[in-house]
């Protein structure tokens, strides 16, 4: 058994850069953005997966915080800079544990610092409500990347769990993703259909990633990554930032959480809801139907075939944190990822395959995004292109 | 000018508005940043010479500072412009805010009416991603700027100062959190009306607490349009200054945009500013009818609460001989052959509205030092 010693050393020197979570969200329909009730300086663990001593223990070094709201609200674009707001309140709040990140040399400053980079990604091409002048409004406002759909189809891309309409990406939805090329904002292709990634592939000149997605040669499930996209990871230069989400991952559990969601859906509860009415739902229905359990090996078994079709230069890590009701064992919260790294290291990852993995595949692609934006500022105006004149 | 916090540096190009705000609210407060000092004023015209000679000394030294200016939305219609050169098809472009002696504009970013919700909000995100962008094609004529110093500093490199606002509240989609990221893309003026918590009822107590929000980032509080209970509801509550961006006198010209008398005594009592816009349809058609109600206002309000806008490029009909962003000079001639002494002149064209800034600035600055961000919400407050 590996040590934990020799995890923490590994950890100390390349922490994980964390691809998605939920914690904003937690935080709004929780206590609806009181950071007094939830103090995430303090031990959490009743209420979150999430705070910061877990998040030190847990090694993390950069968090891409996830600004996602809701495909039904009727006011996407408000909620979103809610939600952005609550980001900043955060770091605001914890100086000492969170520092403020837009870009490669950040996250490599706040490493030197022995800070979190905190990042932020918006999840669902909902947020931008079919504008591009808002799109570089959330980038003025810091935020990275752009999860292209969340669960439903946007006018401009289809989604892995939603009925097929644009066949990939419309006209609009290839401008979409030129026109983050040209800022530096990362082409975020988790939840996307595979036609919509192979579309994004195809046209974006930046290394995309997926903030937190798994493999479907290991677990078929339309929320993973087919291999032939894995396998263009590296002419792309972006990655594939594994997910731990057990519905995901463990084919038992796909089958397990196809019923629960019935279950929610005749109580009358969105599927994802989680709050405490409906997490008791949620109990019931697990006390007679016991829940699969995924496990850090299930996700080890993930990593394992994704370094081989995409590469060890092309994968990282997206918890999905306080973004999903369950979690693998050894996975709980925020501070598992040390298990998941021994796993590896007994698994024969190399120490400089694991820093790969935690670190330096995810700064080198915000880096090289970053690379592809200055040269594209230099020729390109930003785009007044609407989604009217694009898709008709 | 505000230190920038040194572990955040927007990669945005230099000179953007986004490089300008603090992402991260900075504790410092400097020295610079004090509150109006009452300094002597130094004539730089000679008594002697002719109106117009002496109004274009004094504008050179102290421009026009335009609270209300449209153009960003006049140029979308145009698939190319060249402001550094010429437009013609529009009202304001740098040969002529050159030649009318104009130092600093502020750009309106009011929707058209009945936008509400969320397609307010992301509307008043493409406007000020539009401003941006005109901003960023003219970096030789205009540089954005967001507080009193940037303004001061752009000046002094020749530029004209672009300042973002007045924004109409439907534009924070009663939410204090989109306010705060507004006021980080470069939001200065909010403009209190058309919305539930500023009516002609006067504030909620949501509106209260926006305003004390507002106070606390320093986004400037415009009360053109707004409801008599409104406005002296703000008068008492804000601790920075408030101006009208674009009323006149009611008592010349019966306009509802316009103010009456008593709310400009009282304005000029909490030491606001009212910009008078040089529209026909507000001041009349003439420019002798311009500098009347000027008259009249730094009568009742006094010197220091009296300045312009000139509503260019926002579809209004102008007086004769101010039909565009250079005809100030002759506005300024006018009132110097009526008498109003240099020092009054240099408060209304700049002074008065630098002070404004620096008053924002500075409850800015302190607040932040007392104030967490308010996370009230309009549902509690409200019901």
């Amino acid at each position: 058994m590996t040590s934990v010693a020799a995890v923490r050393e590994l950890l100390g020197e390349f922490p994980v850069v964390d691809g998605h979570n939920d914690l904003p969200w937690a935080l709004r329909e929780q206590v609806r953005y009181d950071l007094d009730a939830r103090d995430v300086a303090a031990d959490q663990s009743a209420h979150l997966h999430t705070d910061i001593p877990r998040l030190r223990a847990g090694g993390v070094g950069a968090q891409y915080w996830s600004v996602y709201v809701r495909t039904d609200l009727p006011d996407p674009v408000a909620a979103t800079l809610e939600q952005i707001d609550c980001v900043r309140q955060l770091i605001g709040r914890h100086p000492e544990d969170l520092r403020p990140a837009l870009t490669a040399a950040d996250m490599e400053a706040a490493r030197r610092e022995g800070r979190i980079a905190s990042l932020m990604g918006a999840e669902g091409g909902h947020s931008i409500a079919n504008s591009l002048g808002t799109l570089r409004g959330l980038y003025g406002l810091g935020v990275r990347y752009l999860t292209l759909t969340h669960n439903d189809n946007v006018d401009w891309a289809d989604s892995a769990t939603d009925e097929p309409r644009a066949g990939g990406l419309t006209a609009f939805g290839r401008e979409v993703v030129r026109e983050m090329n040209r800022l530096g904002m990362l082409v975020d292709l988790s939840h996307v259909a595979a036609t919509t990634m192979r579309d994004a592939l195809d046209t974006s000149s930046a290394p995309v990633i997926f903030s937190h997605s798994s493999a479907r040669a290991v677990c078929d499930h339309p929320r993973n990554i087919p291999d032939d996209v894995l396998e263009r990871l590296p002419a792309n230069g972006g990655m594939a930032m594994v997910t731990f989400v057990p519905k995901f991952v463990l084919q038992a559990a796909v089958d397990w959480t196809a019923a629960a969601d019935d279950n929610m859906r005749a109580h009358g509860f969105h599927h994802l809801d989680t709050t405490a009415d409906a997490m008791k739902v949620h109990r019931a229905f697990e006390e007679l139907h016991p829940r699969p359990v995924a496990t850090v090996s299930t996700v080890a078994d993930h990593l394992d075939h994704m370094r081989e079709a995409a590469g060890i230069d092309h994968l990282g890590i997206g918890g999905d944190y306080d973004g999903t009701a369950f979690t693998p064992d050894g996975l709980d919260d925020v501070s598992g990822y040390p298990n998941l790294i021994a796993e590896l290291l007994d698994r024969g990852w190399s120490k400089a395959d694991l820093a790969k993995l935690t670190w330096k595949n995810a700064v080198r692609v915000l880096d090289a995004a970053e690379e592809v934006a200055r040269g594209l500022q230099a020729t390109r105006s930003p785009s007044n292109a609407t989604i009217e004149s694009l898709d008709g | 000018m505000a230190d920038l916090q040194d572990d955040l540096r927007p990669t945005a190009a230099a000179g953007e508005f986004d490089d300008l705000s603090e992402p991260y609210p900075d504790e410092a407060v400097t020295a610079a940043d004090r509150a109006d000092p009452a300094e002597p004023y130094e004539p730089v015209s000679d008594p002697d010479d002719a109106p117009m000679t002496r109004a274009h000394a004094i504008l050179a030294a102290h421009p026009v500072a335009d609270g209300y200016n449209g153009l960003p939305w006049a140029l979308k219609r145009l698939s190319y412009y060249d402001l550094e050169e010429g437009e013609s098809t529009v009202g304001t472009d740098v040969p002529r805010l050159r030649r009318g002696h104009v130092g600093a504009l502020f750009w309106s970013l009011h929707l058209p009416e009945g936008l509400d919700g969320d397609r307010a909000v992301g509307a008043t995100l493409e406007q000020l991603d539009l401003a941006k962008t005109v901003a960023r094609t003219c970096a030789e004529g205009l540089r954005p700027a967001c507080t009193a110093g940037q303004v001061a500093d752009a000046r002094n490199c020749g530029r004209v100062a672009v300042l973002l606002g007045p924004a109409g509240a439907p534009a924070v989609g009663d939410s204090l959190g989109i306010l705060r990221q507004l006021h980080l893309l470069g939001l200065r003026v909010l403009t209190l009306t058309g919305v539930s918590w500023a009516s002609d009822a006067g504030l909620t107590r949501f509106g209260e607490e926006v305003v004390r929000e507002m106070n606390r980032i320093g986004v400037i509080a415009d009360l053109s349009g707004a409801s008599a209970p409104t406005v002296r509801r703000v008068l008492s509550l804000s601790r920075a200054p408030v101006l009208f961006s674009r009323s006149a006198a009611r008592a010349l010209r019966p306009h509802p945009v316009n103010l009456p008398d008593d709310l400009l005594a009282e304005l000029g009592a909490a030491k606001g500013l009212c910009l008078v816009p040089l529209t026909a349809e507000q001041t009349g058609p003439t420019v002798r009818d311009v500098a009347d109600h000027l008259d009249h206002i730094r009568g009742v309000a006094g010197a220091q609460c009296v300045g312009l806008s000139g509503k260019y490029d926002s579809g209004s009909a102008h007086p004769h001989e101010l039909g565009d962003a250079s005809g100030y000079p002759r506005l300024i001639a006018e009132l110097l052959r009526r008498g109003w002494d240099e020092a009054d002149v240099a408060l209304l064209t700049w002074g008065n509205v630098q002070r404004v800034l620096r008053g924002a600035d500075f409850t800015a600055r302190a607040a932040q030092q007392r104030r967490e961000p308010s996370r009230a919400t309009i549902s509690e407050l409200d019901g």
